[in-house]
């Protein structure tokens, strides 16, 4: 038996605010196996980026325990944490968060200068990434001079350059029109098959669809949590 | 070395950060350089001109001889101004009796110094006129470039003879040499007999302008008021043959002057005896403080420059959290974001130091031509400079840096 990627129990963030505490997560416990496609639901406030930043070592769970592959996330200090999400976890973000003035290329190469990884195979592998993308024409350009769809495609290129075991989508179609976010999901569906785990948090329903697993969140706590009845497919892009 | 060479690899990655947020925000990091930069050279050029005030006074001593006491009649009363009640009193009879009775004395030229008026045909000049003997010249160490100096014939029959400095005679005969000329001392017709060595100048101190006459002739030609007793003597320099005399003659040239004006036990010396090695230590210590302060100053300014670059690097953490949290995202520990901002403050600081340097040595050459007063640069002060910057760089980016490292990823990633 394997052990499950990332494994919860009784997890819990506690917010602050104004004197009050809030339970931005309260007690979730559950399990995701390797390879899976998972779609976390949930409306806004409803402690679904929270789990994914817990899950994603951005962020401390106040209590409860959190295993990623295996290993307990307490133990471990900043500078482990740092590693884990430099090495097993590529990050999408609803804002693409891409350098501005950088080029694609240096962009893509970013995680690389962090992982100690020399100039020549930076490059190397930053263009092999953004070559499977298909921006091999655009290597050179800087965000400004890409569209949505582009510049989402660069982010999730910077997200695979470390090869890691999970990609953490947050919101990744949310700044995009619907043909673009078909063909986002495409990408995650085509990743996804070639043996990548993919947790996407979405709103909306439809996005969830190309999930295979749909976990609901409302008020910290998980509501659901079962296989996408009609899953869609997306022809990659 | 594999380690090595992969950490002076991050450091040159973070340089490149460094530059391309530089160029960003061109305008700003001009700015917070030049606070740096003015920084730097003010104090690299209060350091130049420190030395070259030590250098001066340095040479002004060796000019005045080694191994001499100077002996005036000034009453030795420590600090203070003189009172008229010890108004002191010095005599060529003095000087005689030095020579006589100290050992190790090899000369004594006693001098009387008075401003005069020099005219030559057309021109004219004010200058000090020294009254002196050929000892003068031996315990000064002055000799005539040209024509001859003062002979004991000359002091003998009171000749009416003067050896000029160079910068009198440059006024008085632009065009030809002096040697023969006859000048009006005072309107007294005297004949040049010769051009005094030149000294050059030290802090504004022209050492060659001025004329040497004998001190007989001075006295009873040049010399308006009466008010002086007819052997008095405004200096004598005491030439010693070496240091350990010097040092032993100083004490003794006391007690034989109290012994000849009879002064009673605990009353104050009316003259008063210095030695050139005195001297040079007084000054010496005076020019040092003189340096001290000018640093100083001039730090103060190189504060406000640091201050000016810690204040631009939390603009510019505050201003790039989001970017400090994508880049935590994306696998940047603590000490990676701590020295892209460490690095990013030492190059502002660095350039601003190495144009501050070029600026002072430009400055300070400029200075040394118009002023002719020496203020060097040395390869330490030059090494001192970038040191300088490069701790300014490291302390006062310093808490900018370590804040934005410990930013928590995800409250920086939220930023807007």
């Amino acid at each position: 038996m394997t052990t499950p990627l990332i494994e919860t129990h009784d997890l819990v963030k506690d917010y602050a605010i104004g004197g009050e505490i809030v339970h931005a997560v309260n007690n979730v416990s559950l399990s995701i196996a390797r390879g899976e496609f998972v779609a976390i639901m949930g409306a806004s406030g409803s402690g679904k980026s929270t789990f994914m930043n817990m899950i994603g070592c951005l962020d401390i769970p106040t209590s409860g325990t959190l295993l990623l592959d295996g290993i307990d996330t307490k133990t471990l200090d900043s500078d482990a944490l740092a590693e884990i999400r430099n090495r097993k976890i590529g990050f999408v973000f609803q804002q693409f968060n891409l350098l501005a003035r950088t080029s694609a290329l240096d962009n893509v190469a970013v995680p690389l200068i962090y992982a100690g990884i020399g100039y020549a195979e930076r490059r190397a592998r930053a263009q092999g990434r953004l070559e499977a993308m298909g921006l091999a024409n655009r290597l050179q350009n800087t965000p400004a001079k890409l569209s949505g769809g582009q510049q989402q495609r660069v982010a999730i290129a910077r997200a695979l350059v470390t090869d890691p075991l999970m990609l953490l989508a947050d919101e990744p179609t949310g700044a995009l029109d619907t043909q673009t976010s078909l063909d986002i999901m495409g990408i995650f569906q085509k990743l996804n098959d070639d043996g990548i785990t993919v947790v996407v948090v979405t709103h909306e329903p439809d996005i969830a669809e190309y999930a295979a697993r749909r976990i609901v969140f409302r008020d910290g706590q998980v509501i659901q949590d079962a296989a996408v009845k009609s899953r869609r497919r997306a022809s990659a892009a | 070395m594999r380690d090595l060479l992969a950490s002076l690899a991050g450091w040159g990655v973070n340089v490149a950060i460094a530059l391309t947020a530089l160029r960003t925000n061109l305008m700003r990091s001009i700015l917070t350089t030049l606070g740096v930069m003015i920084g730097v050279f003010s104090v690299i050029l209060a350091v130049a001109v420190g030395n070259g005030a030590q250098v001066s006074v340095s040479q002004q001593i060796a000019t005045l001889g080694s191994n001499m006491a100077i002996v005036v009649p000034q009453p030795d009363s420590g600090s203070g101004p003189p009172r008229p009640s010890d108004r002191g009193r010095l005599t060529a009879r003095d000087g005689q009796a030095i020579l006589r009775e100290v050992s190790g004395v090899s000369a004594v030229a006693p001098q009387i110094r008075s401003g005069v008026q020099i005219v030559a045909p057309g021109r004219s000049a004010t200058t000090q006129a020294t009254g002196a003997t050929p000892e003068y010249g031996v315990v000064s160490n002055i000799t005539a470039s040209e024509g001859r100096f003062l002979t004991q014939s000359d002091i003998g029959s009171a000749a009416r003879v003067a050896v000029i400095g160079e910068t009198v005679a440059t006024k008085l005969f632009p065009e030809t040499s002096p040697v023969g000329e006859t000048v009006r001392i005072n309107r007294v017709p005297f004949t040049v007999i010769g051009l005094l060595e030149s000294k050059g100048s030290n802090l504004g101190n022209d050492n060659d302008d001025q004329i040497v006459v004998p001190i007989t002739t001075l006295r009873q030609r040049l010399l308006t008021t009466a008010s002086q007793g007819p052997d008095d003597v405004t200096l004598i320099f005491v030439g010693f043959e070496d240091e350990d005399s010097l040092l032993a003659g100083q004490a003794e040239i006391k007690r034989l002057l109290r012994d000849r004006y009879r002064v009673a036990k605990g009353k104050i010396n009316p003259f008063t005896v210095r030695t050139t090695t005195e001297i040079a230590e007084t000054t010496g210590e005076v020019t040092q403080i003189f340096q001290a302060v000018l640093v100083a100053i001039a730090s103060i300014s190189l504060l406000v420059g640091g201050i000016g670059i810690m204040n631009i690097m939390l603009v510019s953490v505050t201003e790039r959290t989001r970017e400090i949290g994508l880049r935590m995202a994306l696998g940047a520990k603590r000490s990676d974001i701590r020295n892209q901002f460490l690095v990013e403050a030492a190059v502002l600081c660095v350039i601003g130091g190495a144009i501050g340097l070029s600026l002072a040595i430009l400055a300070a050459s400029i200075f040394e031509r118009v002023a002719e007063f020496p203020a060097p640069i040395g390869l330490d002060t030059a090494i001192m400079a970038v040191a300088f910057s490069a701790i300014i760089g490291l302390v006062f980016g310093g808490y900018p840096a370590i804040r934005a490292s410990r930013l928590s990823p995800i409250e920086a990633l939220r930023s807007e």
